[in-house]
């Protein structure tokens, strides 16, 4: 038997919404392991997370303080994400929303919300290890000093930009995700998705400029 | 110095690197005749250089790596809790059955019959049923150890609403 067809024969079970067409093998597969999941399969859980590790640690390291923190962060984002895909399936296929969806759903929201809640991050993981992995003890050039000056008052302005284009640019500058997905992430348009890129692009642009001024 | 308007949102996607083909070959021509808009084009893409997350480190990646296993982890042990919970709570309901039994015939015996007017209550006691463990506990939320914001239970409800 199939993950995918495990709990048909339970009726009083959750069970997988069928879709006609525009559904990628992918996105097959993961549905499949999440049903598997639900049933008590651990497996599947580990294939799920394995699968997505990638993307969550890219949109959740930004709010981090620090590597740990990043991954505890993604650690929670995956068991949110299964708890509403468990809940949303409880309520009927119609009500079912693609794993990934709820993934990226769940880790802007919890990134949020760590950074609101006080463990806010004005400095990325960039700042405690250097970039060959060890912690930087060795004088850095001028140059480079004014680099990463600039790279940390960007990513304070990141911060700050109104909570949809910080999403909208976040998801697509650190997750590189197609601007469709994020659209359909965040229950709006693409257009708007592309619309709201450009907006913070412009308003990071007036940060630098403003701090740049003398 | 500023785009000219009908190019200024492909610039930026340009930036991104999410032109599809049409869109690029459509701004490629305006750009190499318009300076402006070439001037945009590299300051949105300086920009956006400066915004991005340097790629992680082998340590970052040595300090992240394991997820799998933390997360199952703390999934059982949610999973445990929830059990717990749950045997504790029959262990009471199998009391309050017992304690029932031996009580209602004494109870019972020194009452007057019910009144007609009571008939619905009586039928409506009839047909209650012992609530689902497992909703009721997933209703309570309790295991949630994240705080959820009024905006996210609302941005989930859009989310579940969602026709795909």
């Amino acid at each position: 038997m199939t993950p995918a067809n495990r709990m048909d024969d339970e009726s009083h079970r959750p069970s997988l919404r069928l879709v006609a067409g525009g559904v990628t093998p992918a996105r097959r597969e993961e549905e499949a392991l999440v049903a598997a999941f639900l049933v008590g399969d651990d497996d599947a859980f580990g294939e799920l997370v394995r699968r997505n590790e990638v993307m969550v640690l890219a949109i959740v390291r930004r709010y981090a303080q620090t590597p740990e923190d990043a991954k505890d962060l993604a650690q929670r984002v995956f068991l949110r994400a299964f708890e509403a895909a468990r809940r949303s399936l409880r309520k009927g296929p119609r009500a079912a929303v693609p794993f990934r969806r709820w993934l990226v759903r769940v880790a802007v929201n919890l990134a949020k919300n760590h950074r609101r809640d006080g463990l806010r991050i004005v400095r990325a993981p960039l700042e405690e290890l250097d970039r060959s992995g060890g912690v930087s003890t060795a004088p850095a050039a001028p140059d480079v000093l004014v680099l990463r000056e600039r790279e940390r008052r960007m990513r304070e302005a990141v911060l700050l930009l109104p909570r949809r284009q910080r999403e909208v640019l976040t998801l697509r500058i650190d997750a590189e995700l197609p601007f469709a997905e994020i659209a359909s992430s965040l229950a709006i348009t693409e257009n708007a998705a592309k619309v709201s890129f450009h907006h913070a692009t412009r308003a990071l642009r007036a940060a630098l400029a403003g701090e740049d001024r003398p | 110095m500023t785009a000219c308007q009908d190019f200024d949102v492909l610039i930026s996607l340009r930036a991104a690197g999410a032109l599809d083909p049409e869109e690029s070959a459509r701004l490629e021509a305006h750009l190499s005749t318009c300076a402006a808009c070439r001037a945009e084009a590299e300051a949105d893409a300086a920009v956006l250089r400066l915004a991005k997350l340097p790629a992680p480190t082998d340590a970052e990646r040595q300090a992240t790596s394991g997820i799998v296993k933390g997360a199952l982890a703390e999934l059982h042990r949610r999973e445990g809790r929830a059990s717990s919970w749950k045997r504790t709570t029959a262990a009471f309901a199998a009391a309050a059955a017992i304690l029932v039994a031996v009580l209602a015939p004494a109870v019972l015996g020194r009452r007057p019959a019910v009144p007609p007017e009571d008939a619905s209550a009586v039928t409506a006691a009839a047909a209650w049923q012992e609530p689902d463990l497992d909703t009721l506990w997933s209703d309570a939320g309790l295991l949630d150890d994240d705080a959820t914001s009024s905006a996210d239970t609302a941005v989930d409800a859009a989310l579940v609403a969602v026709d795909l």
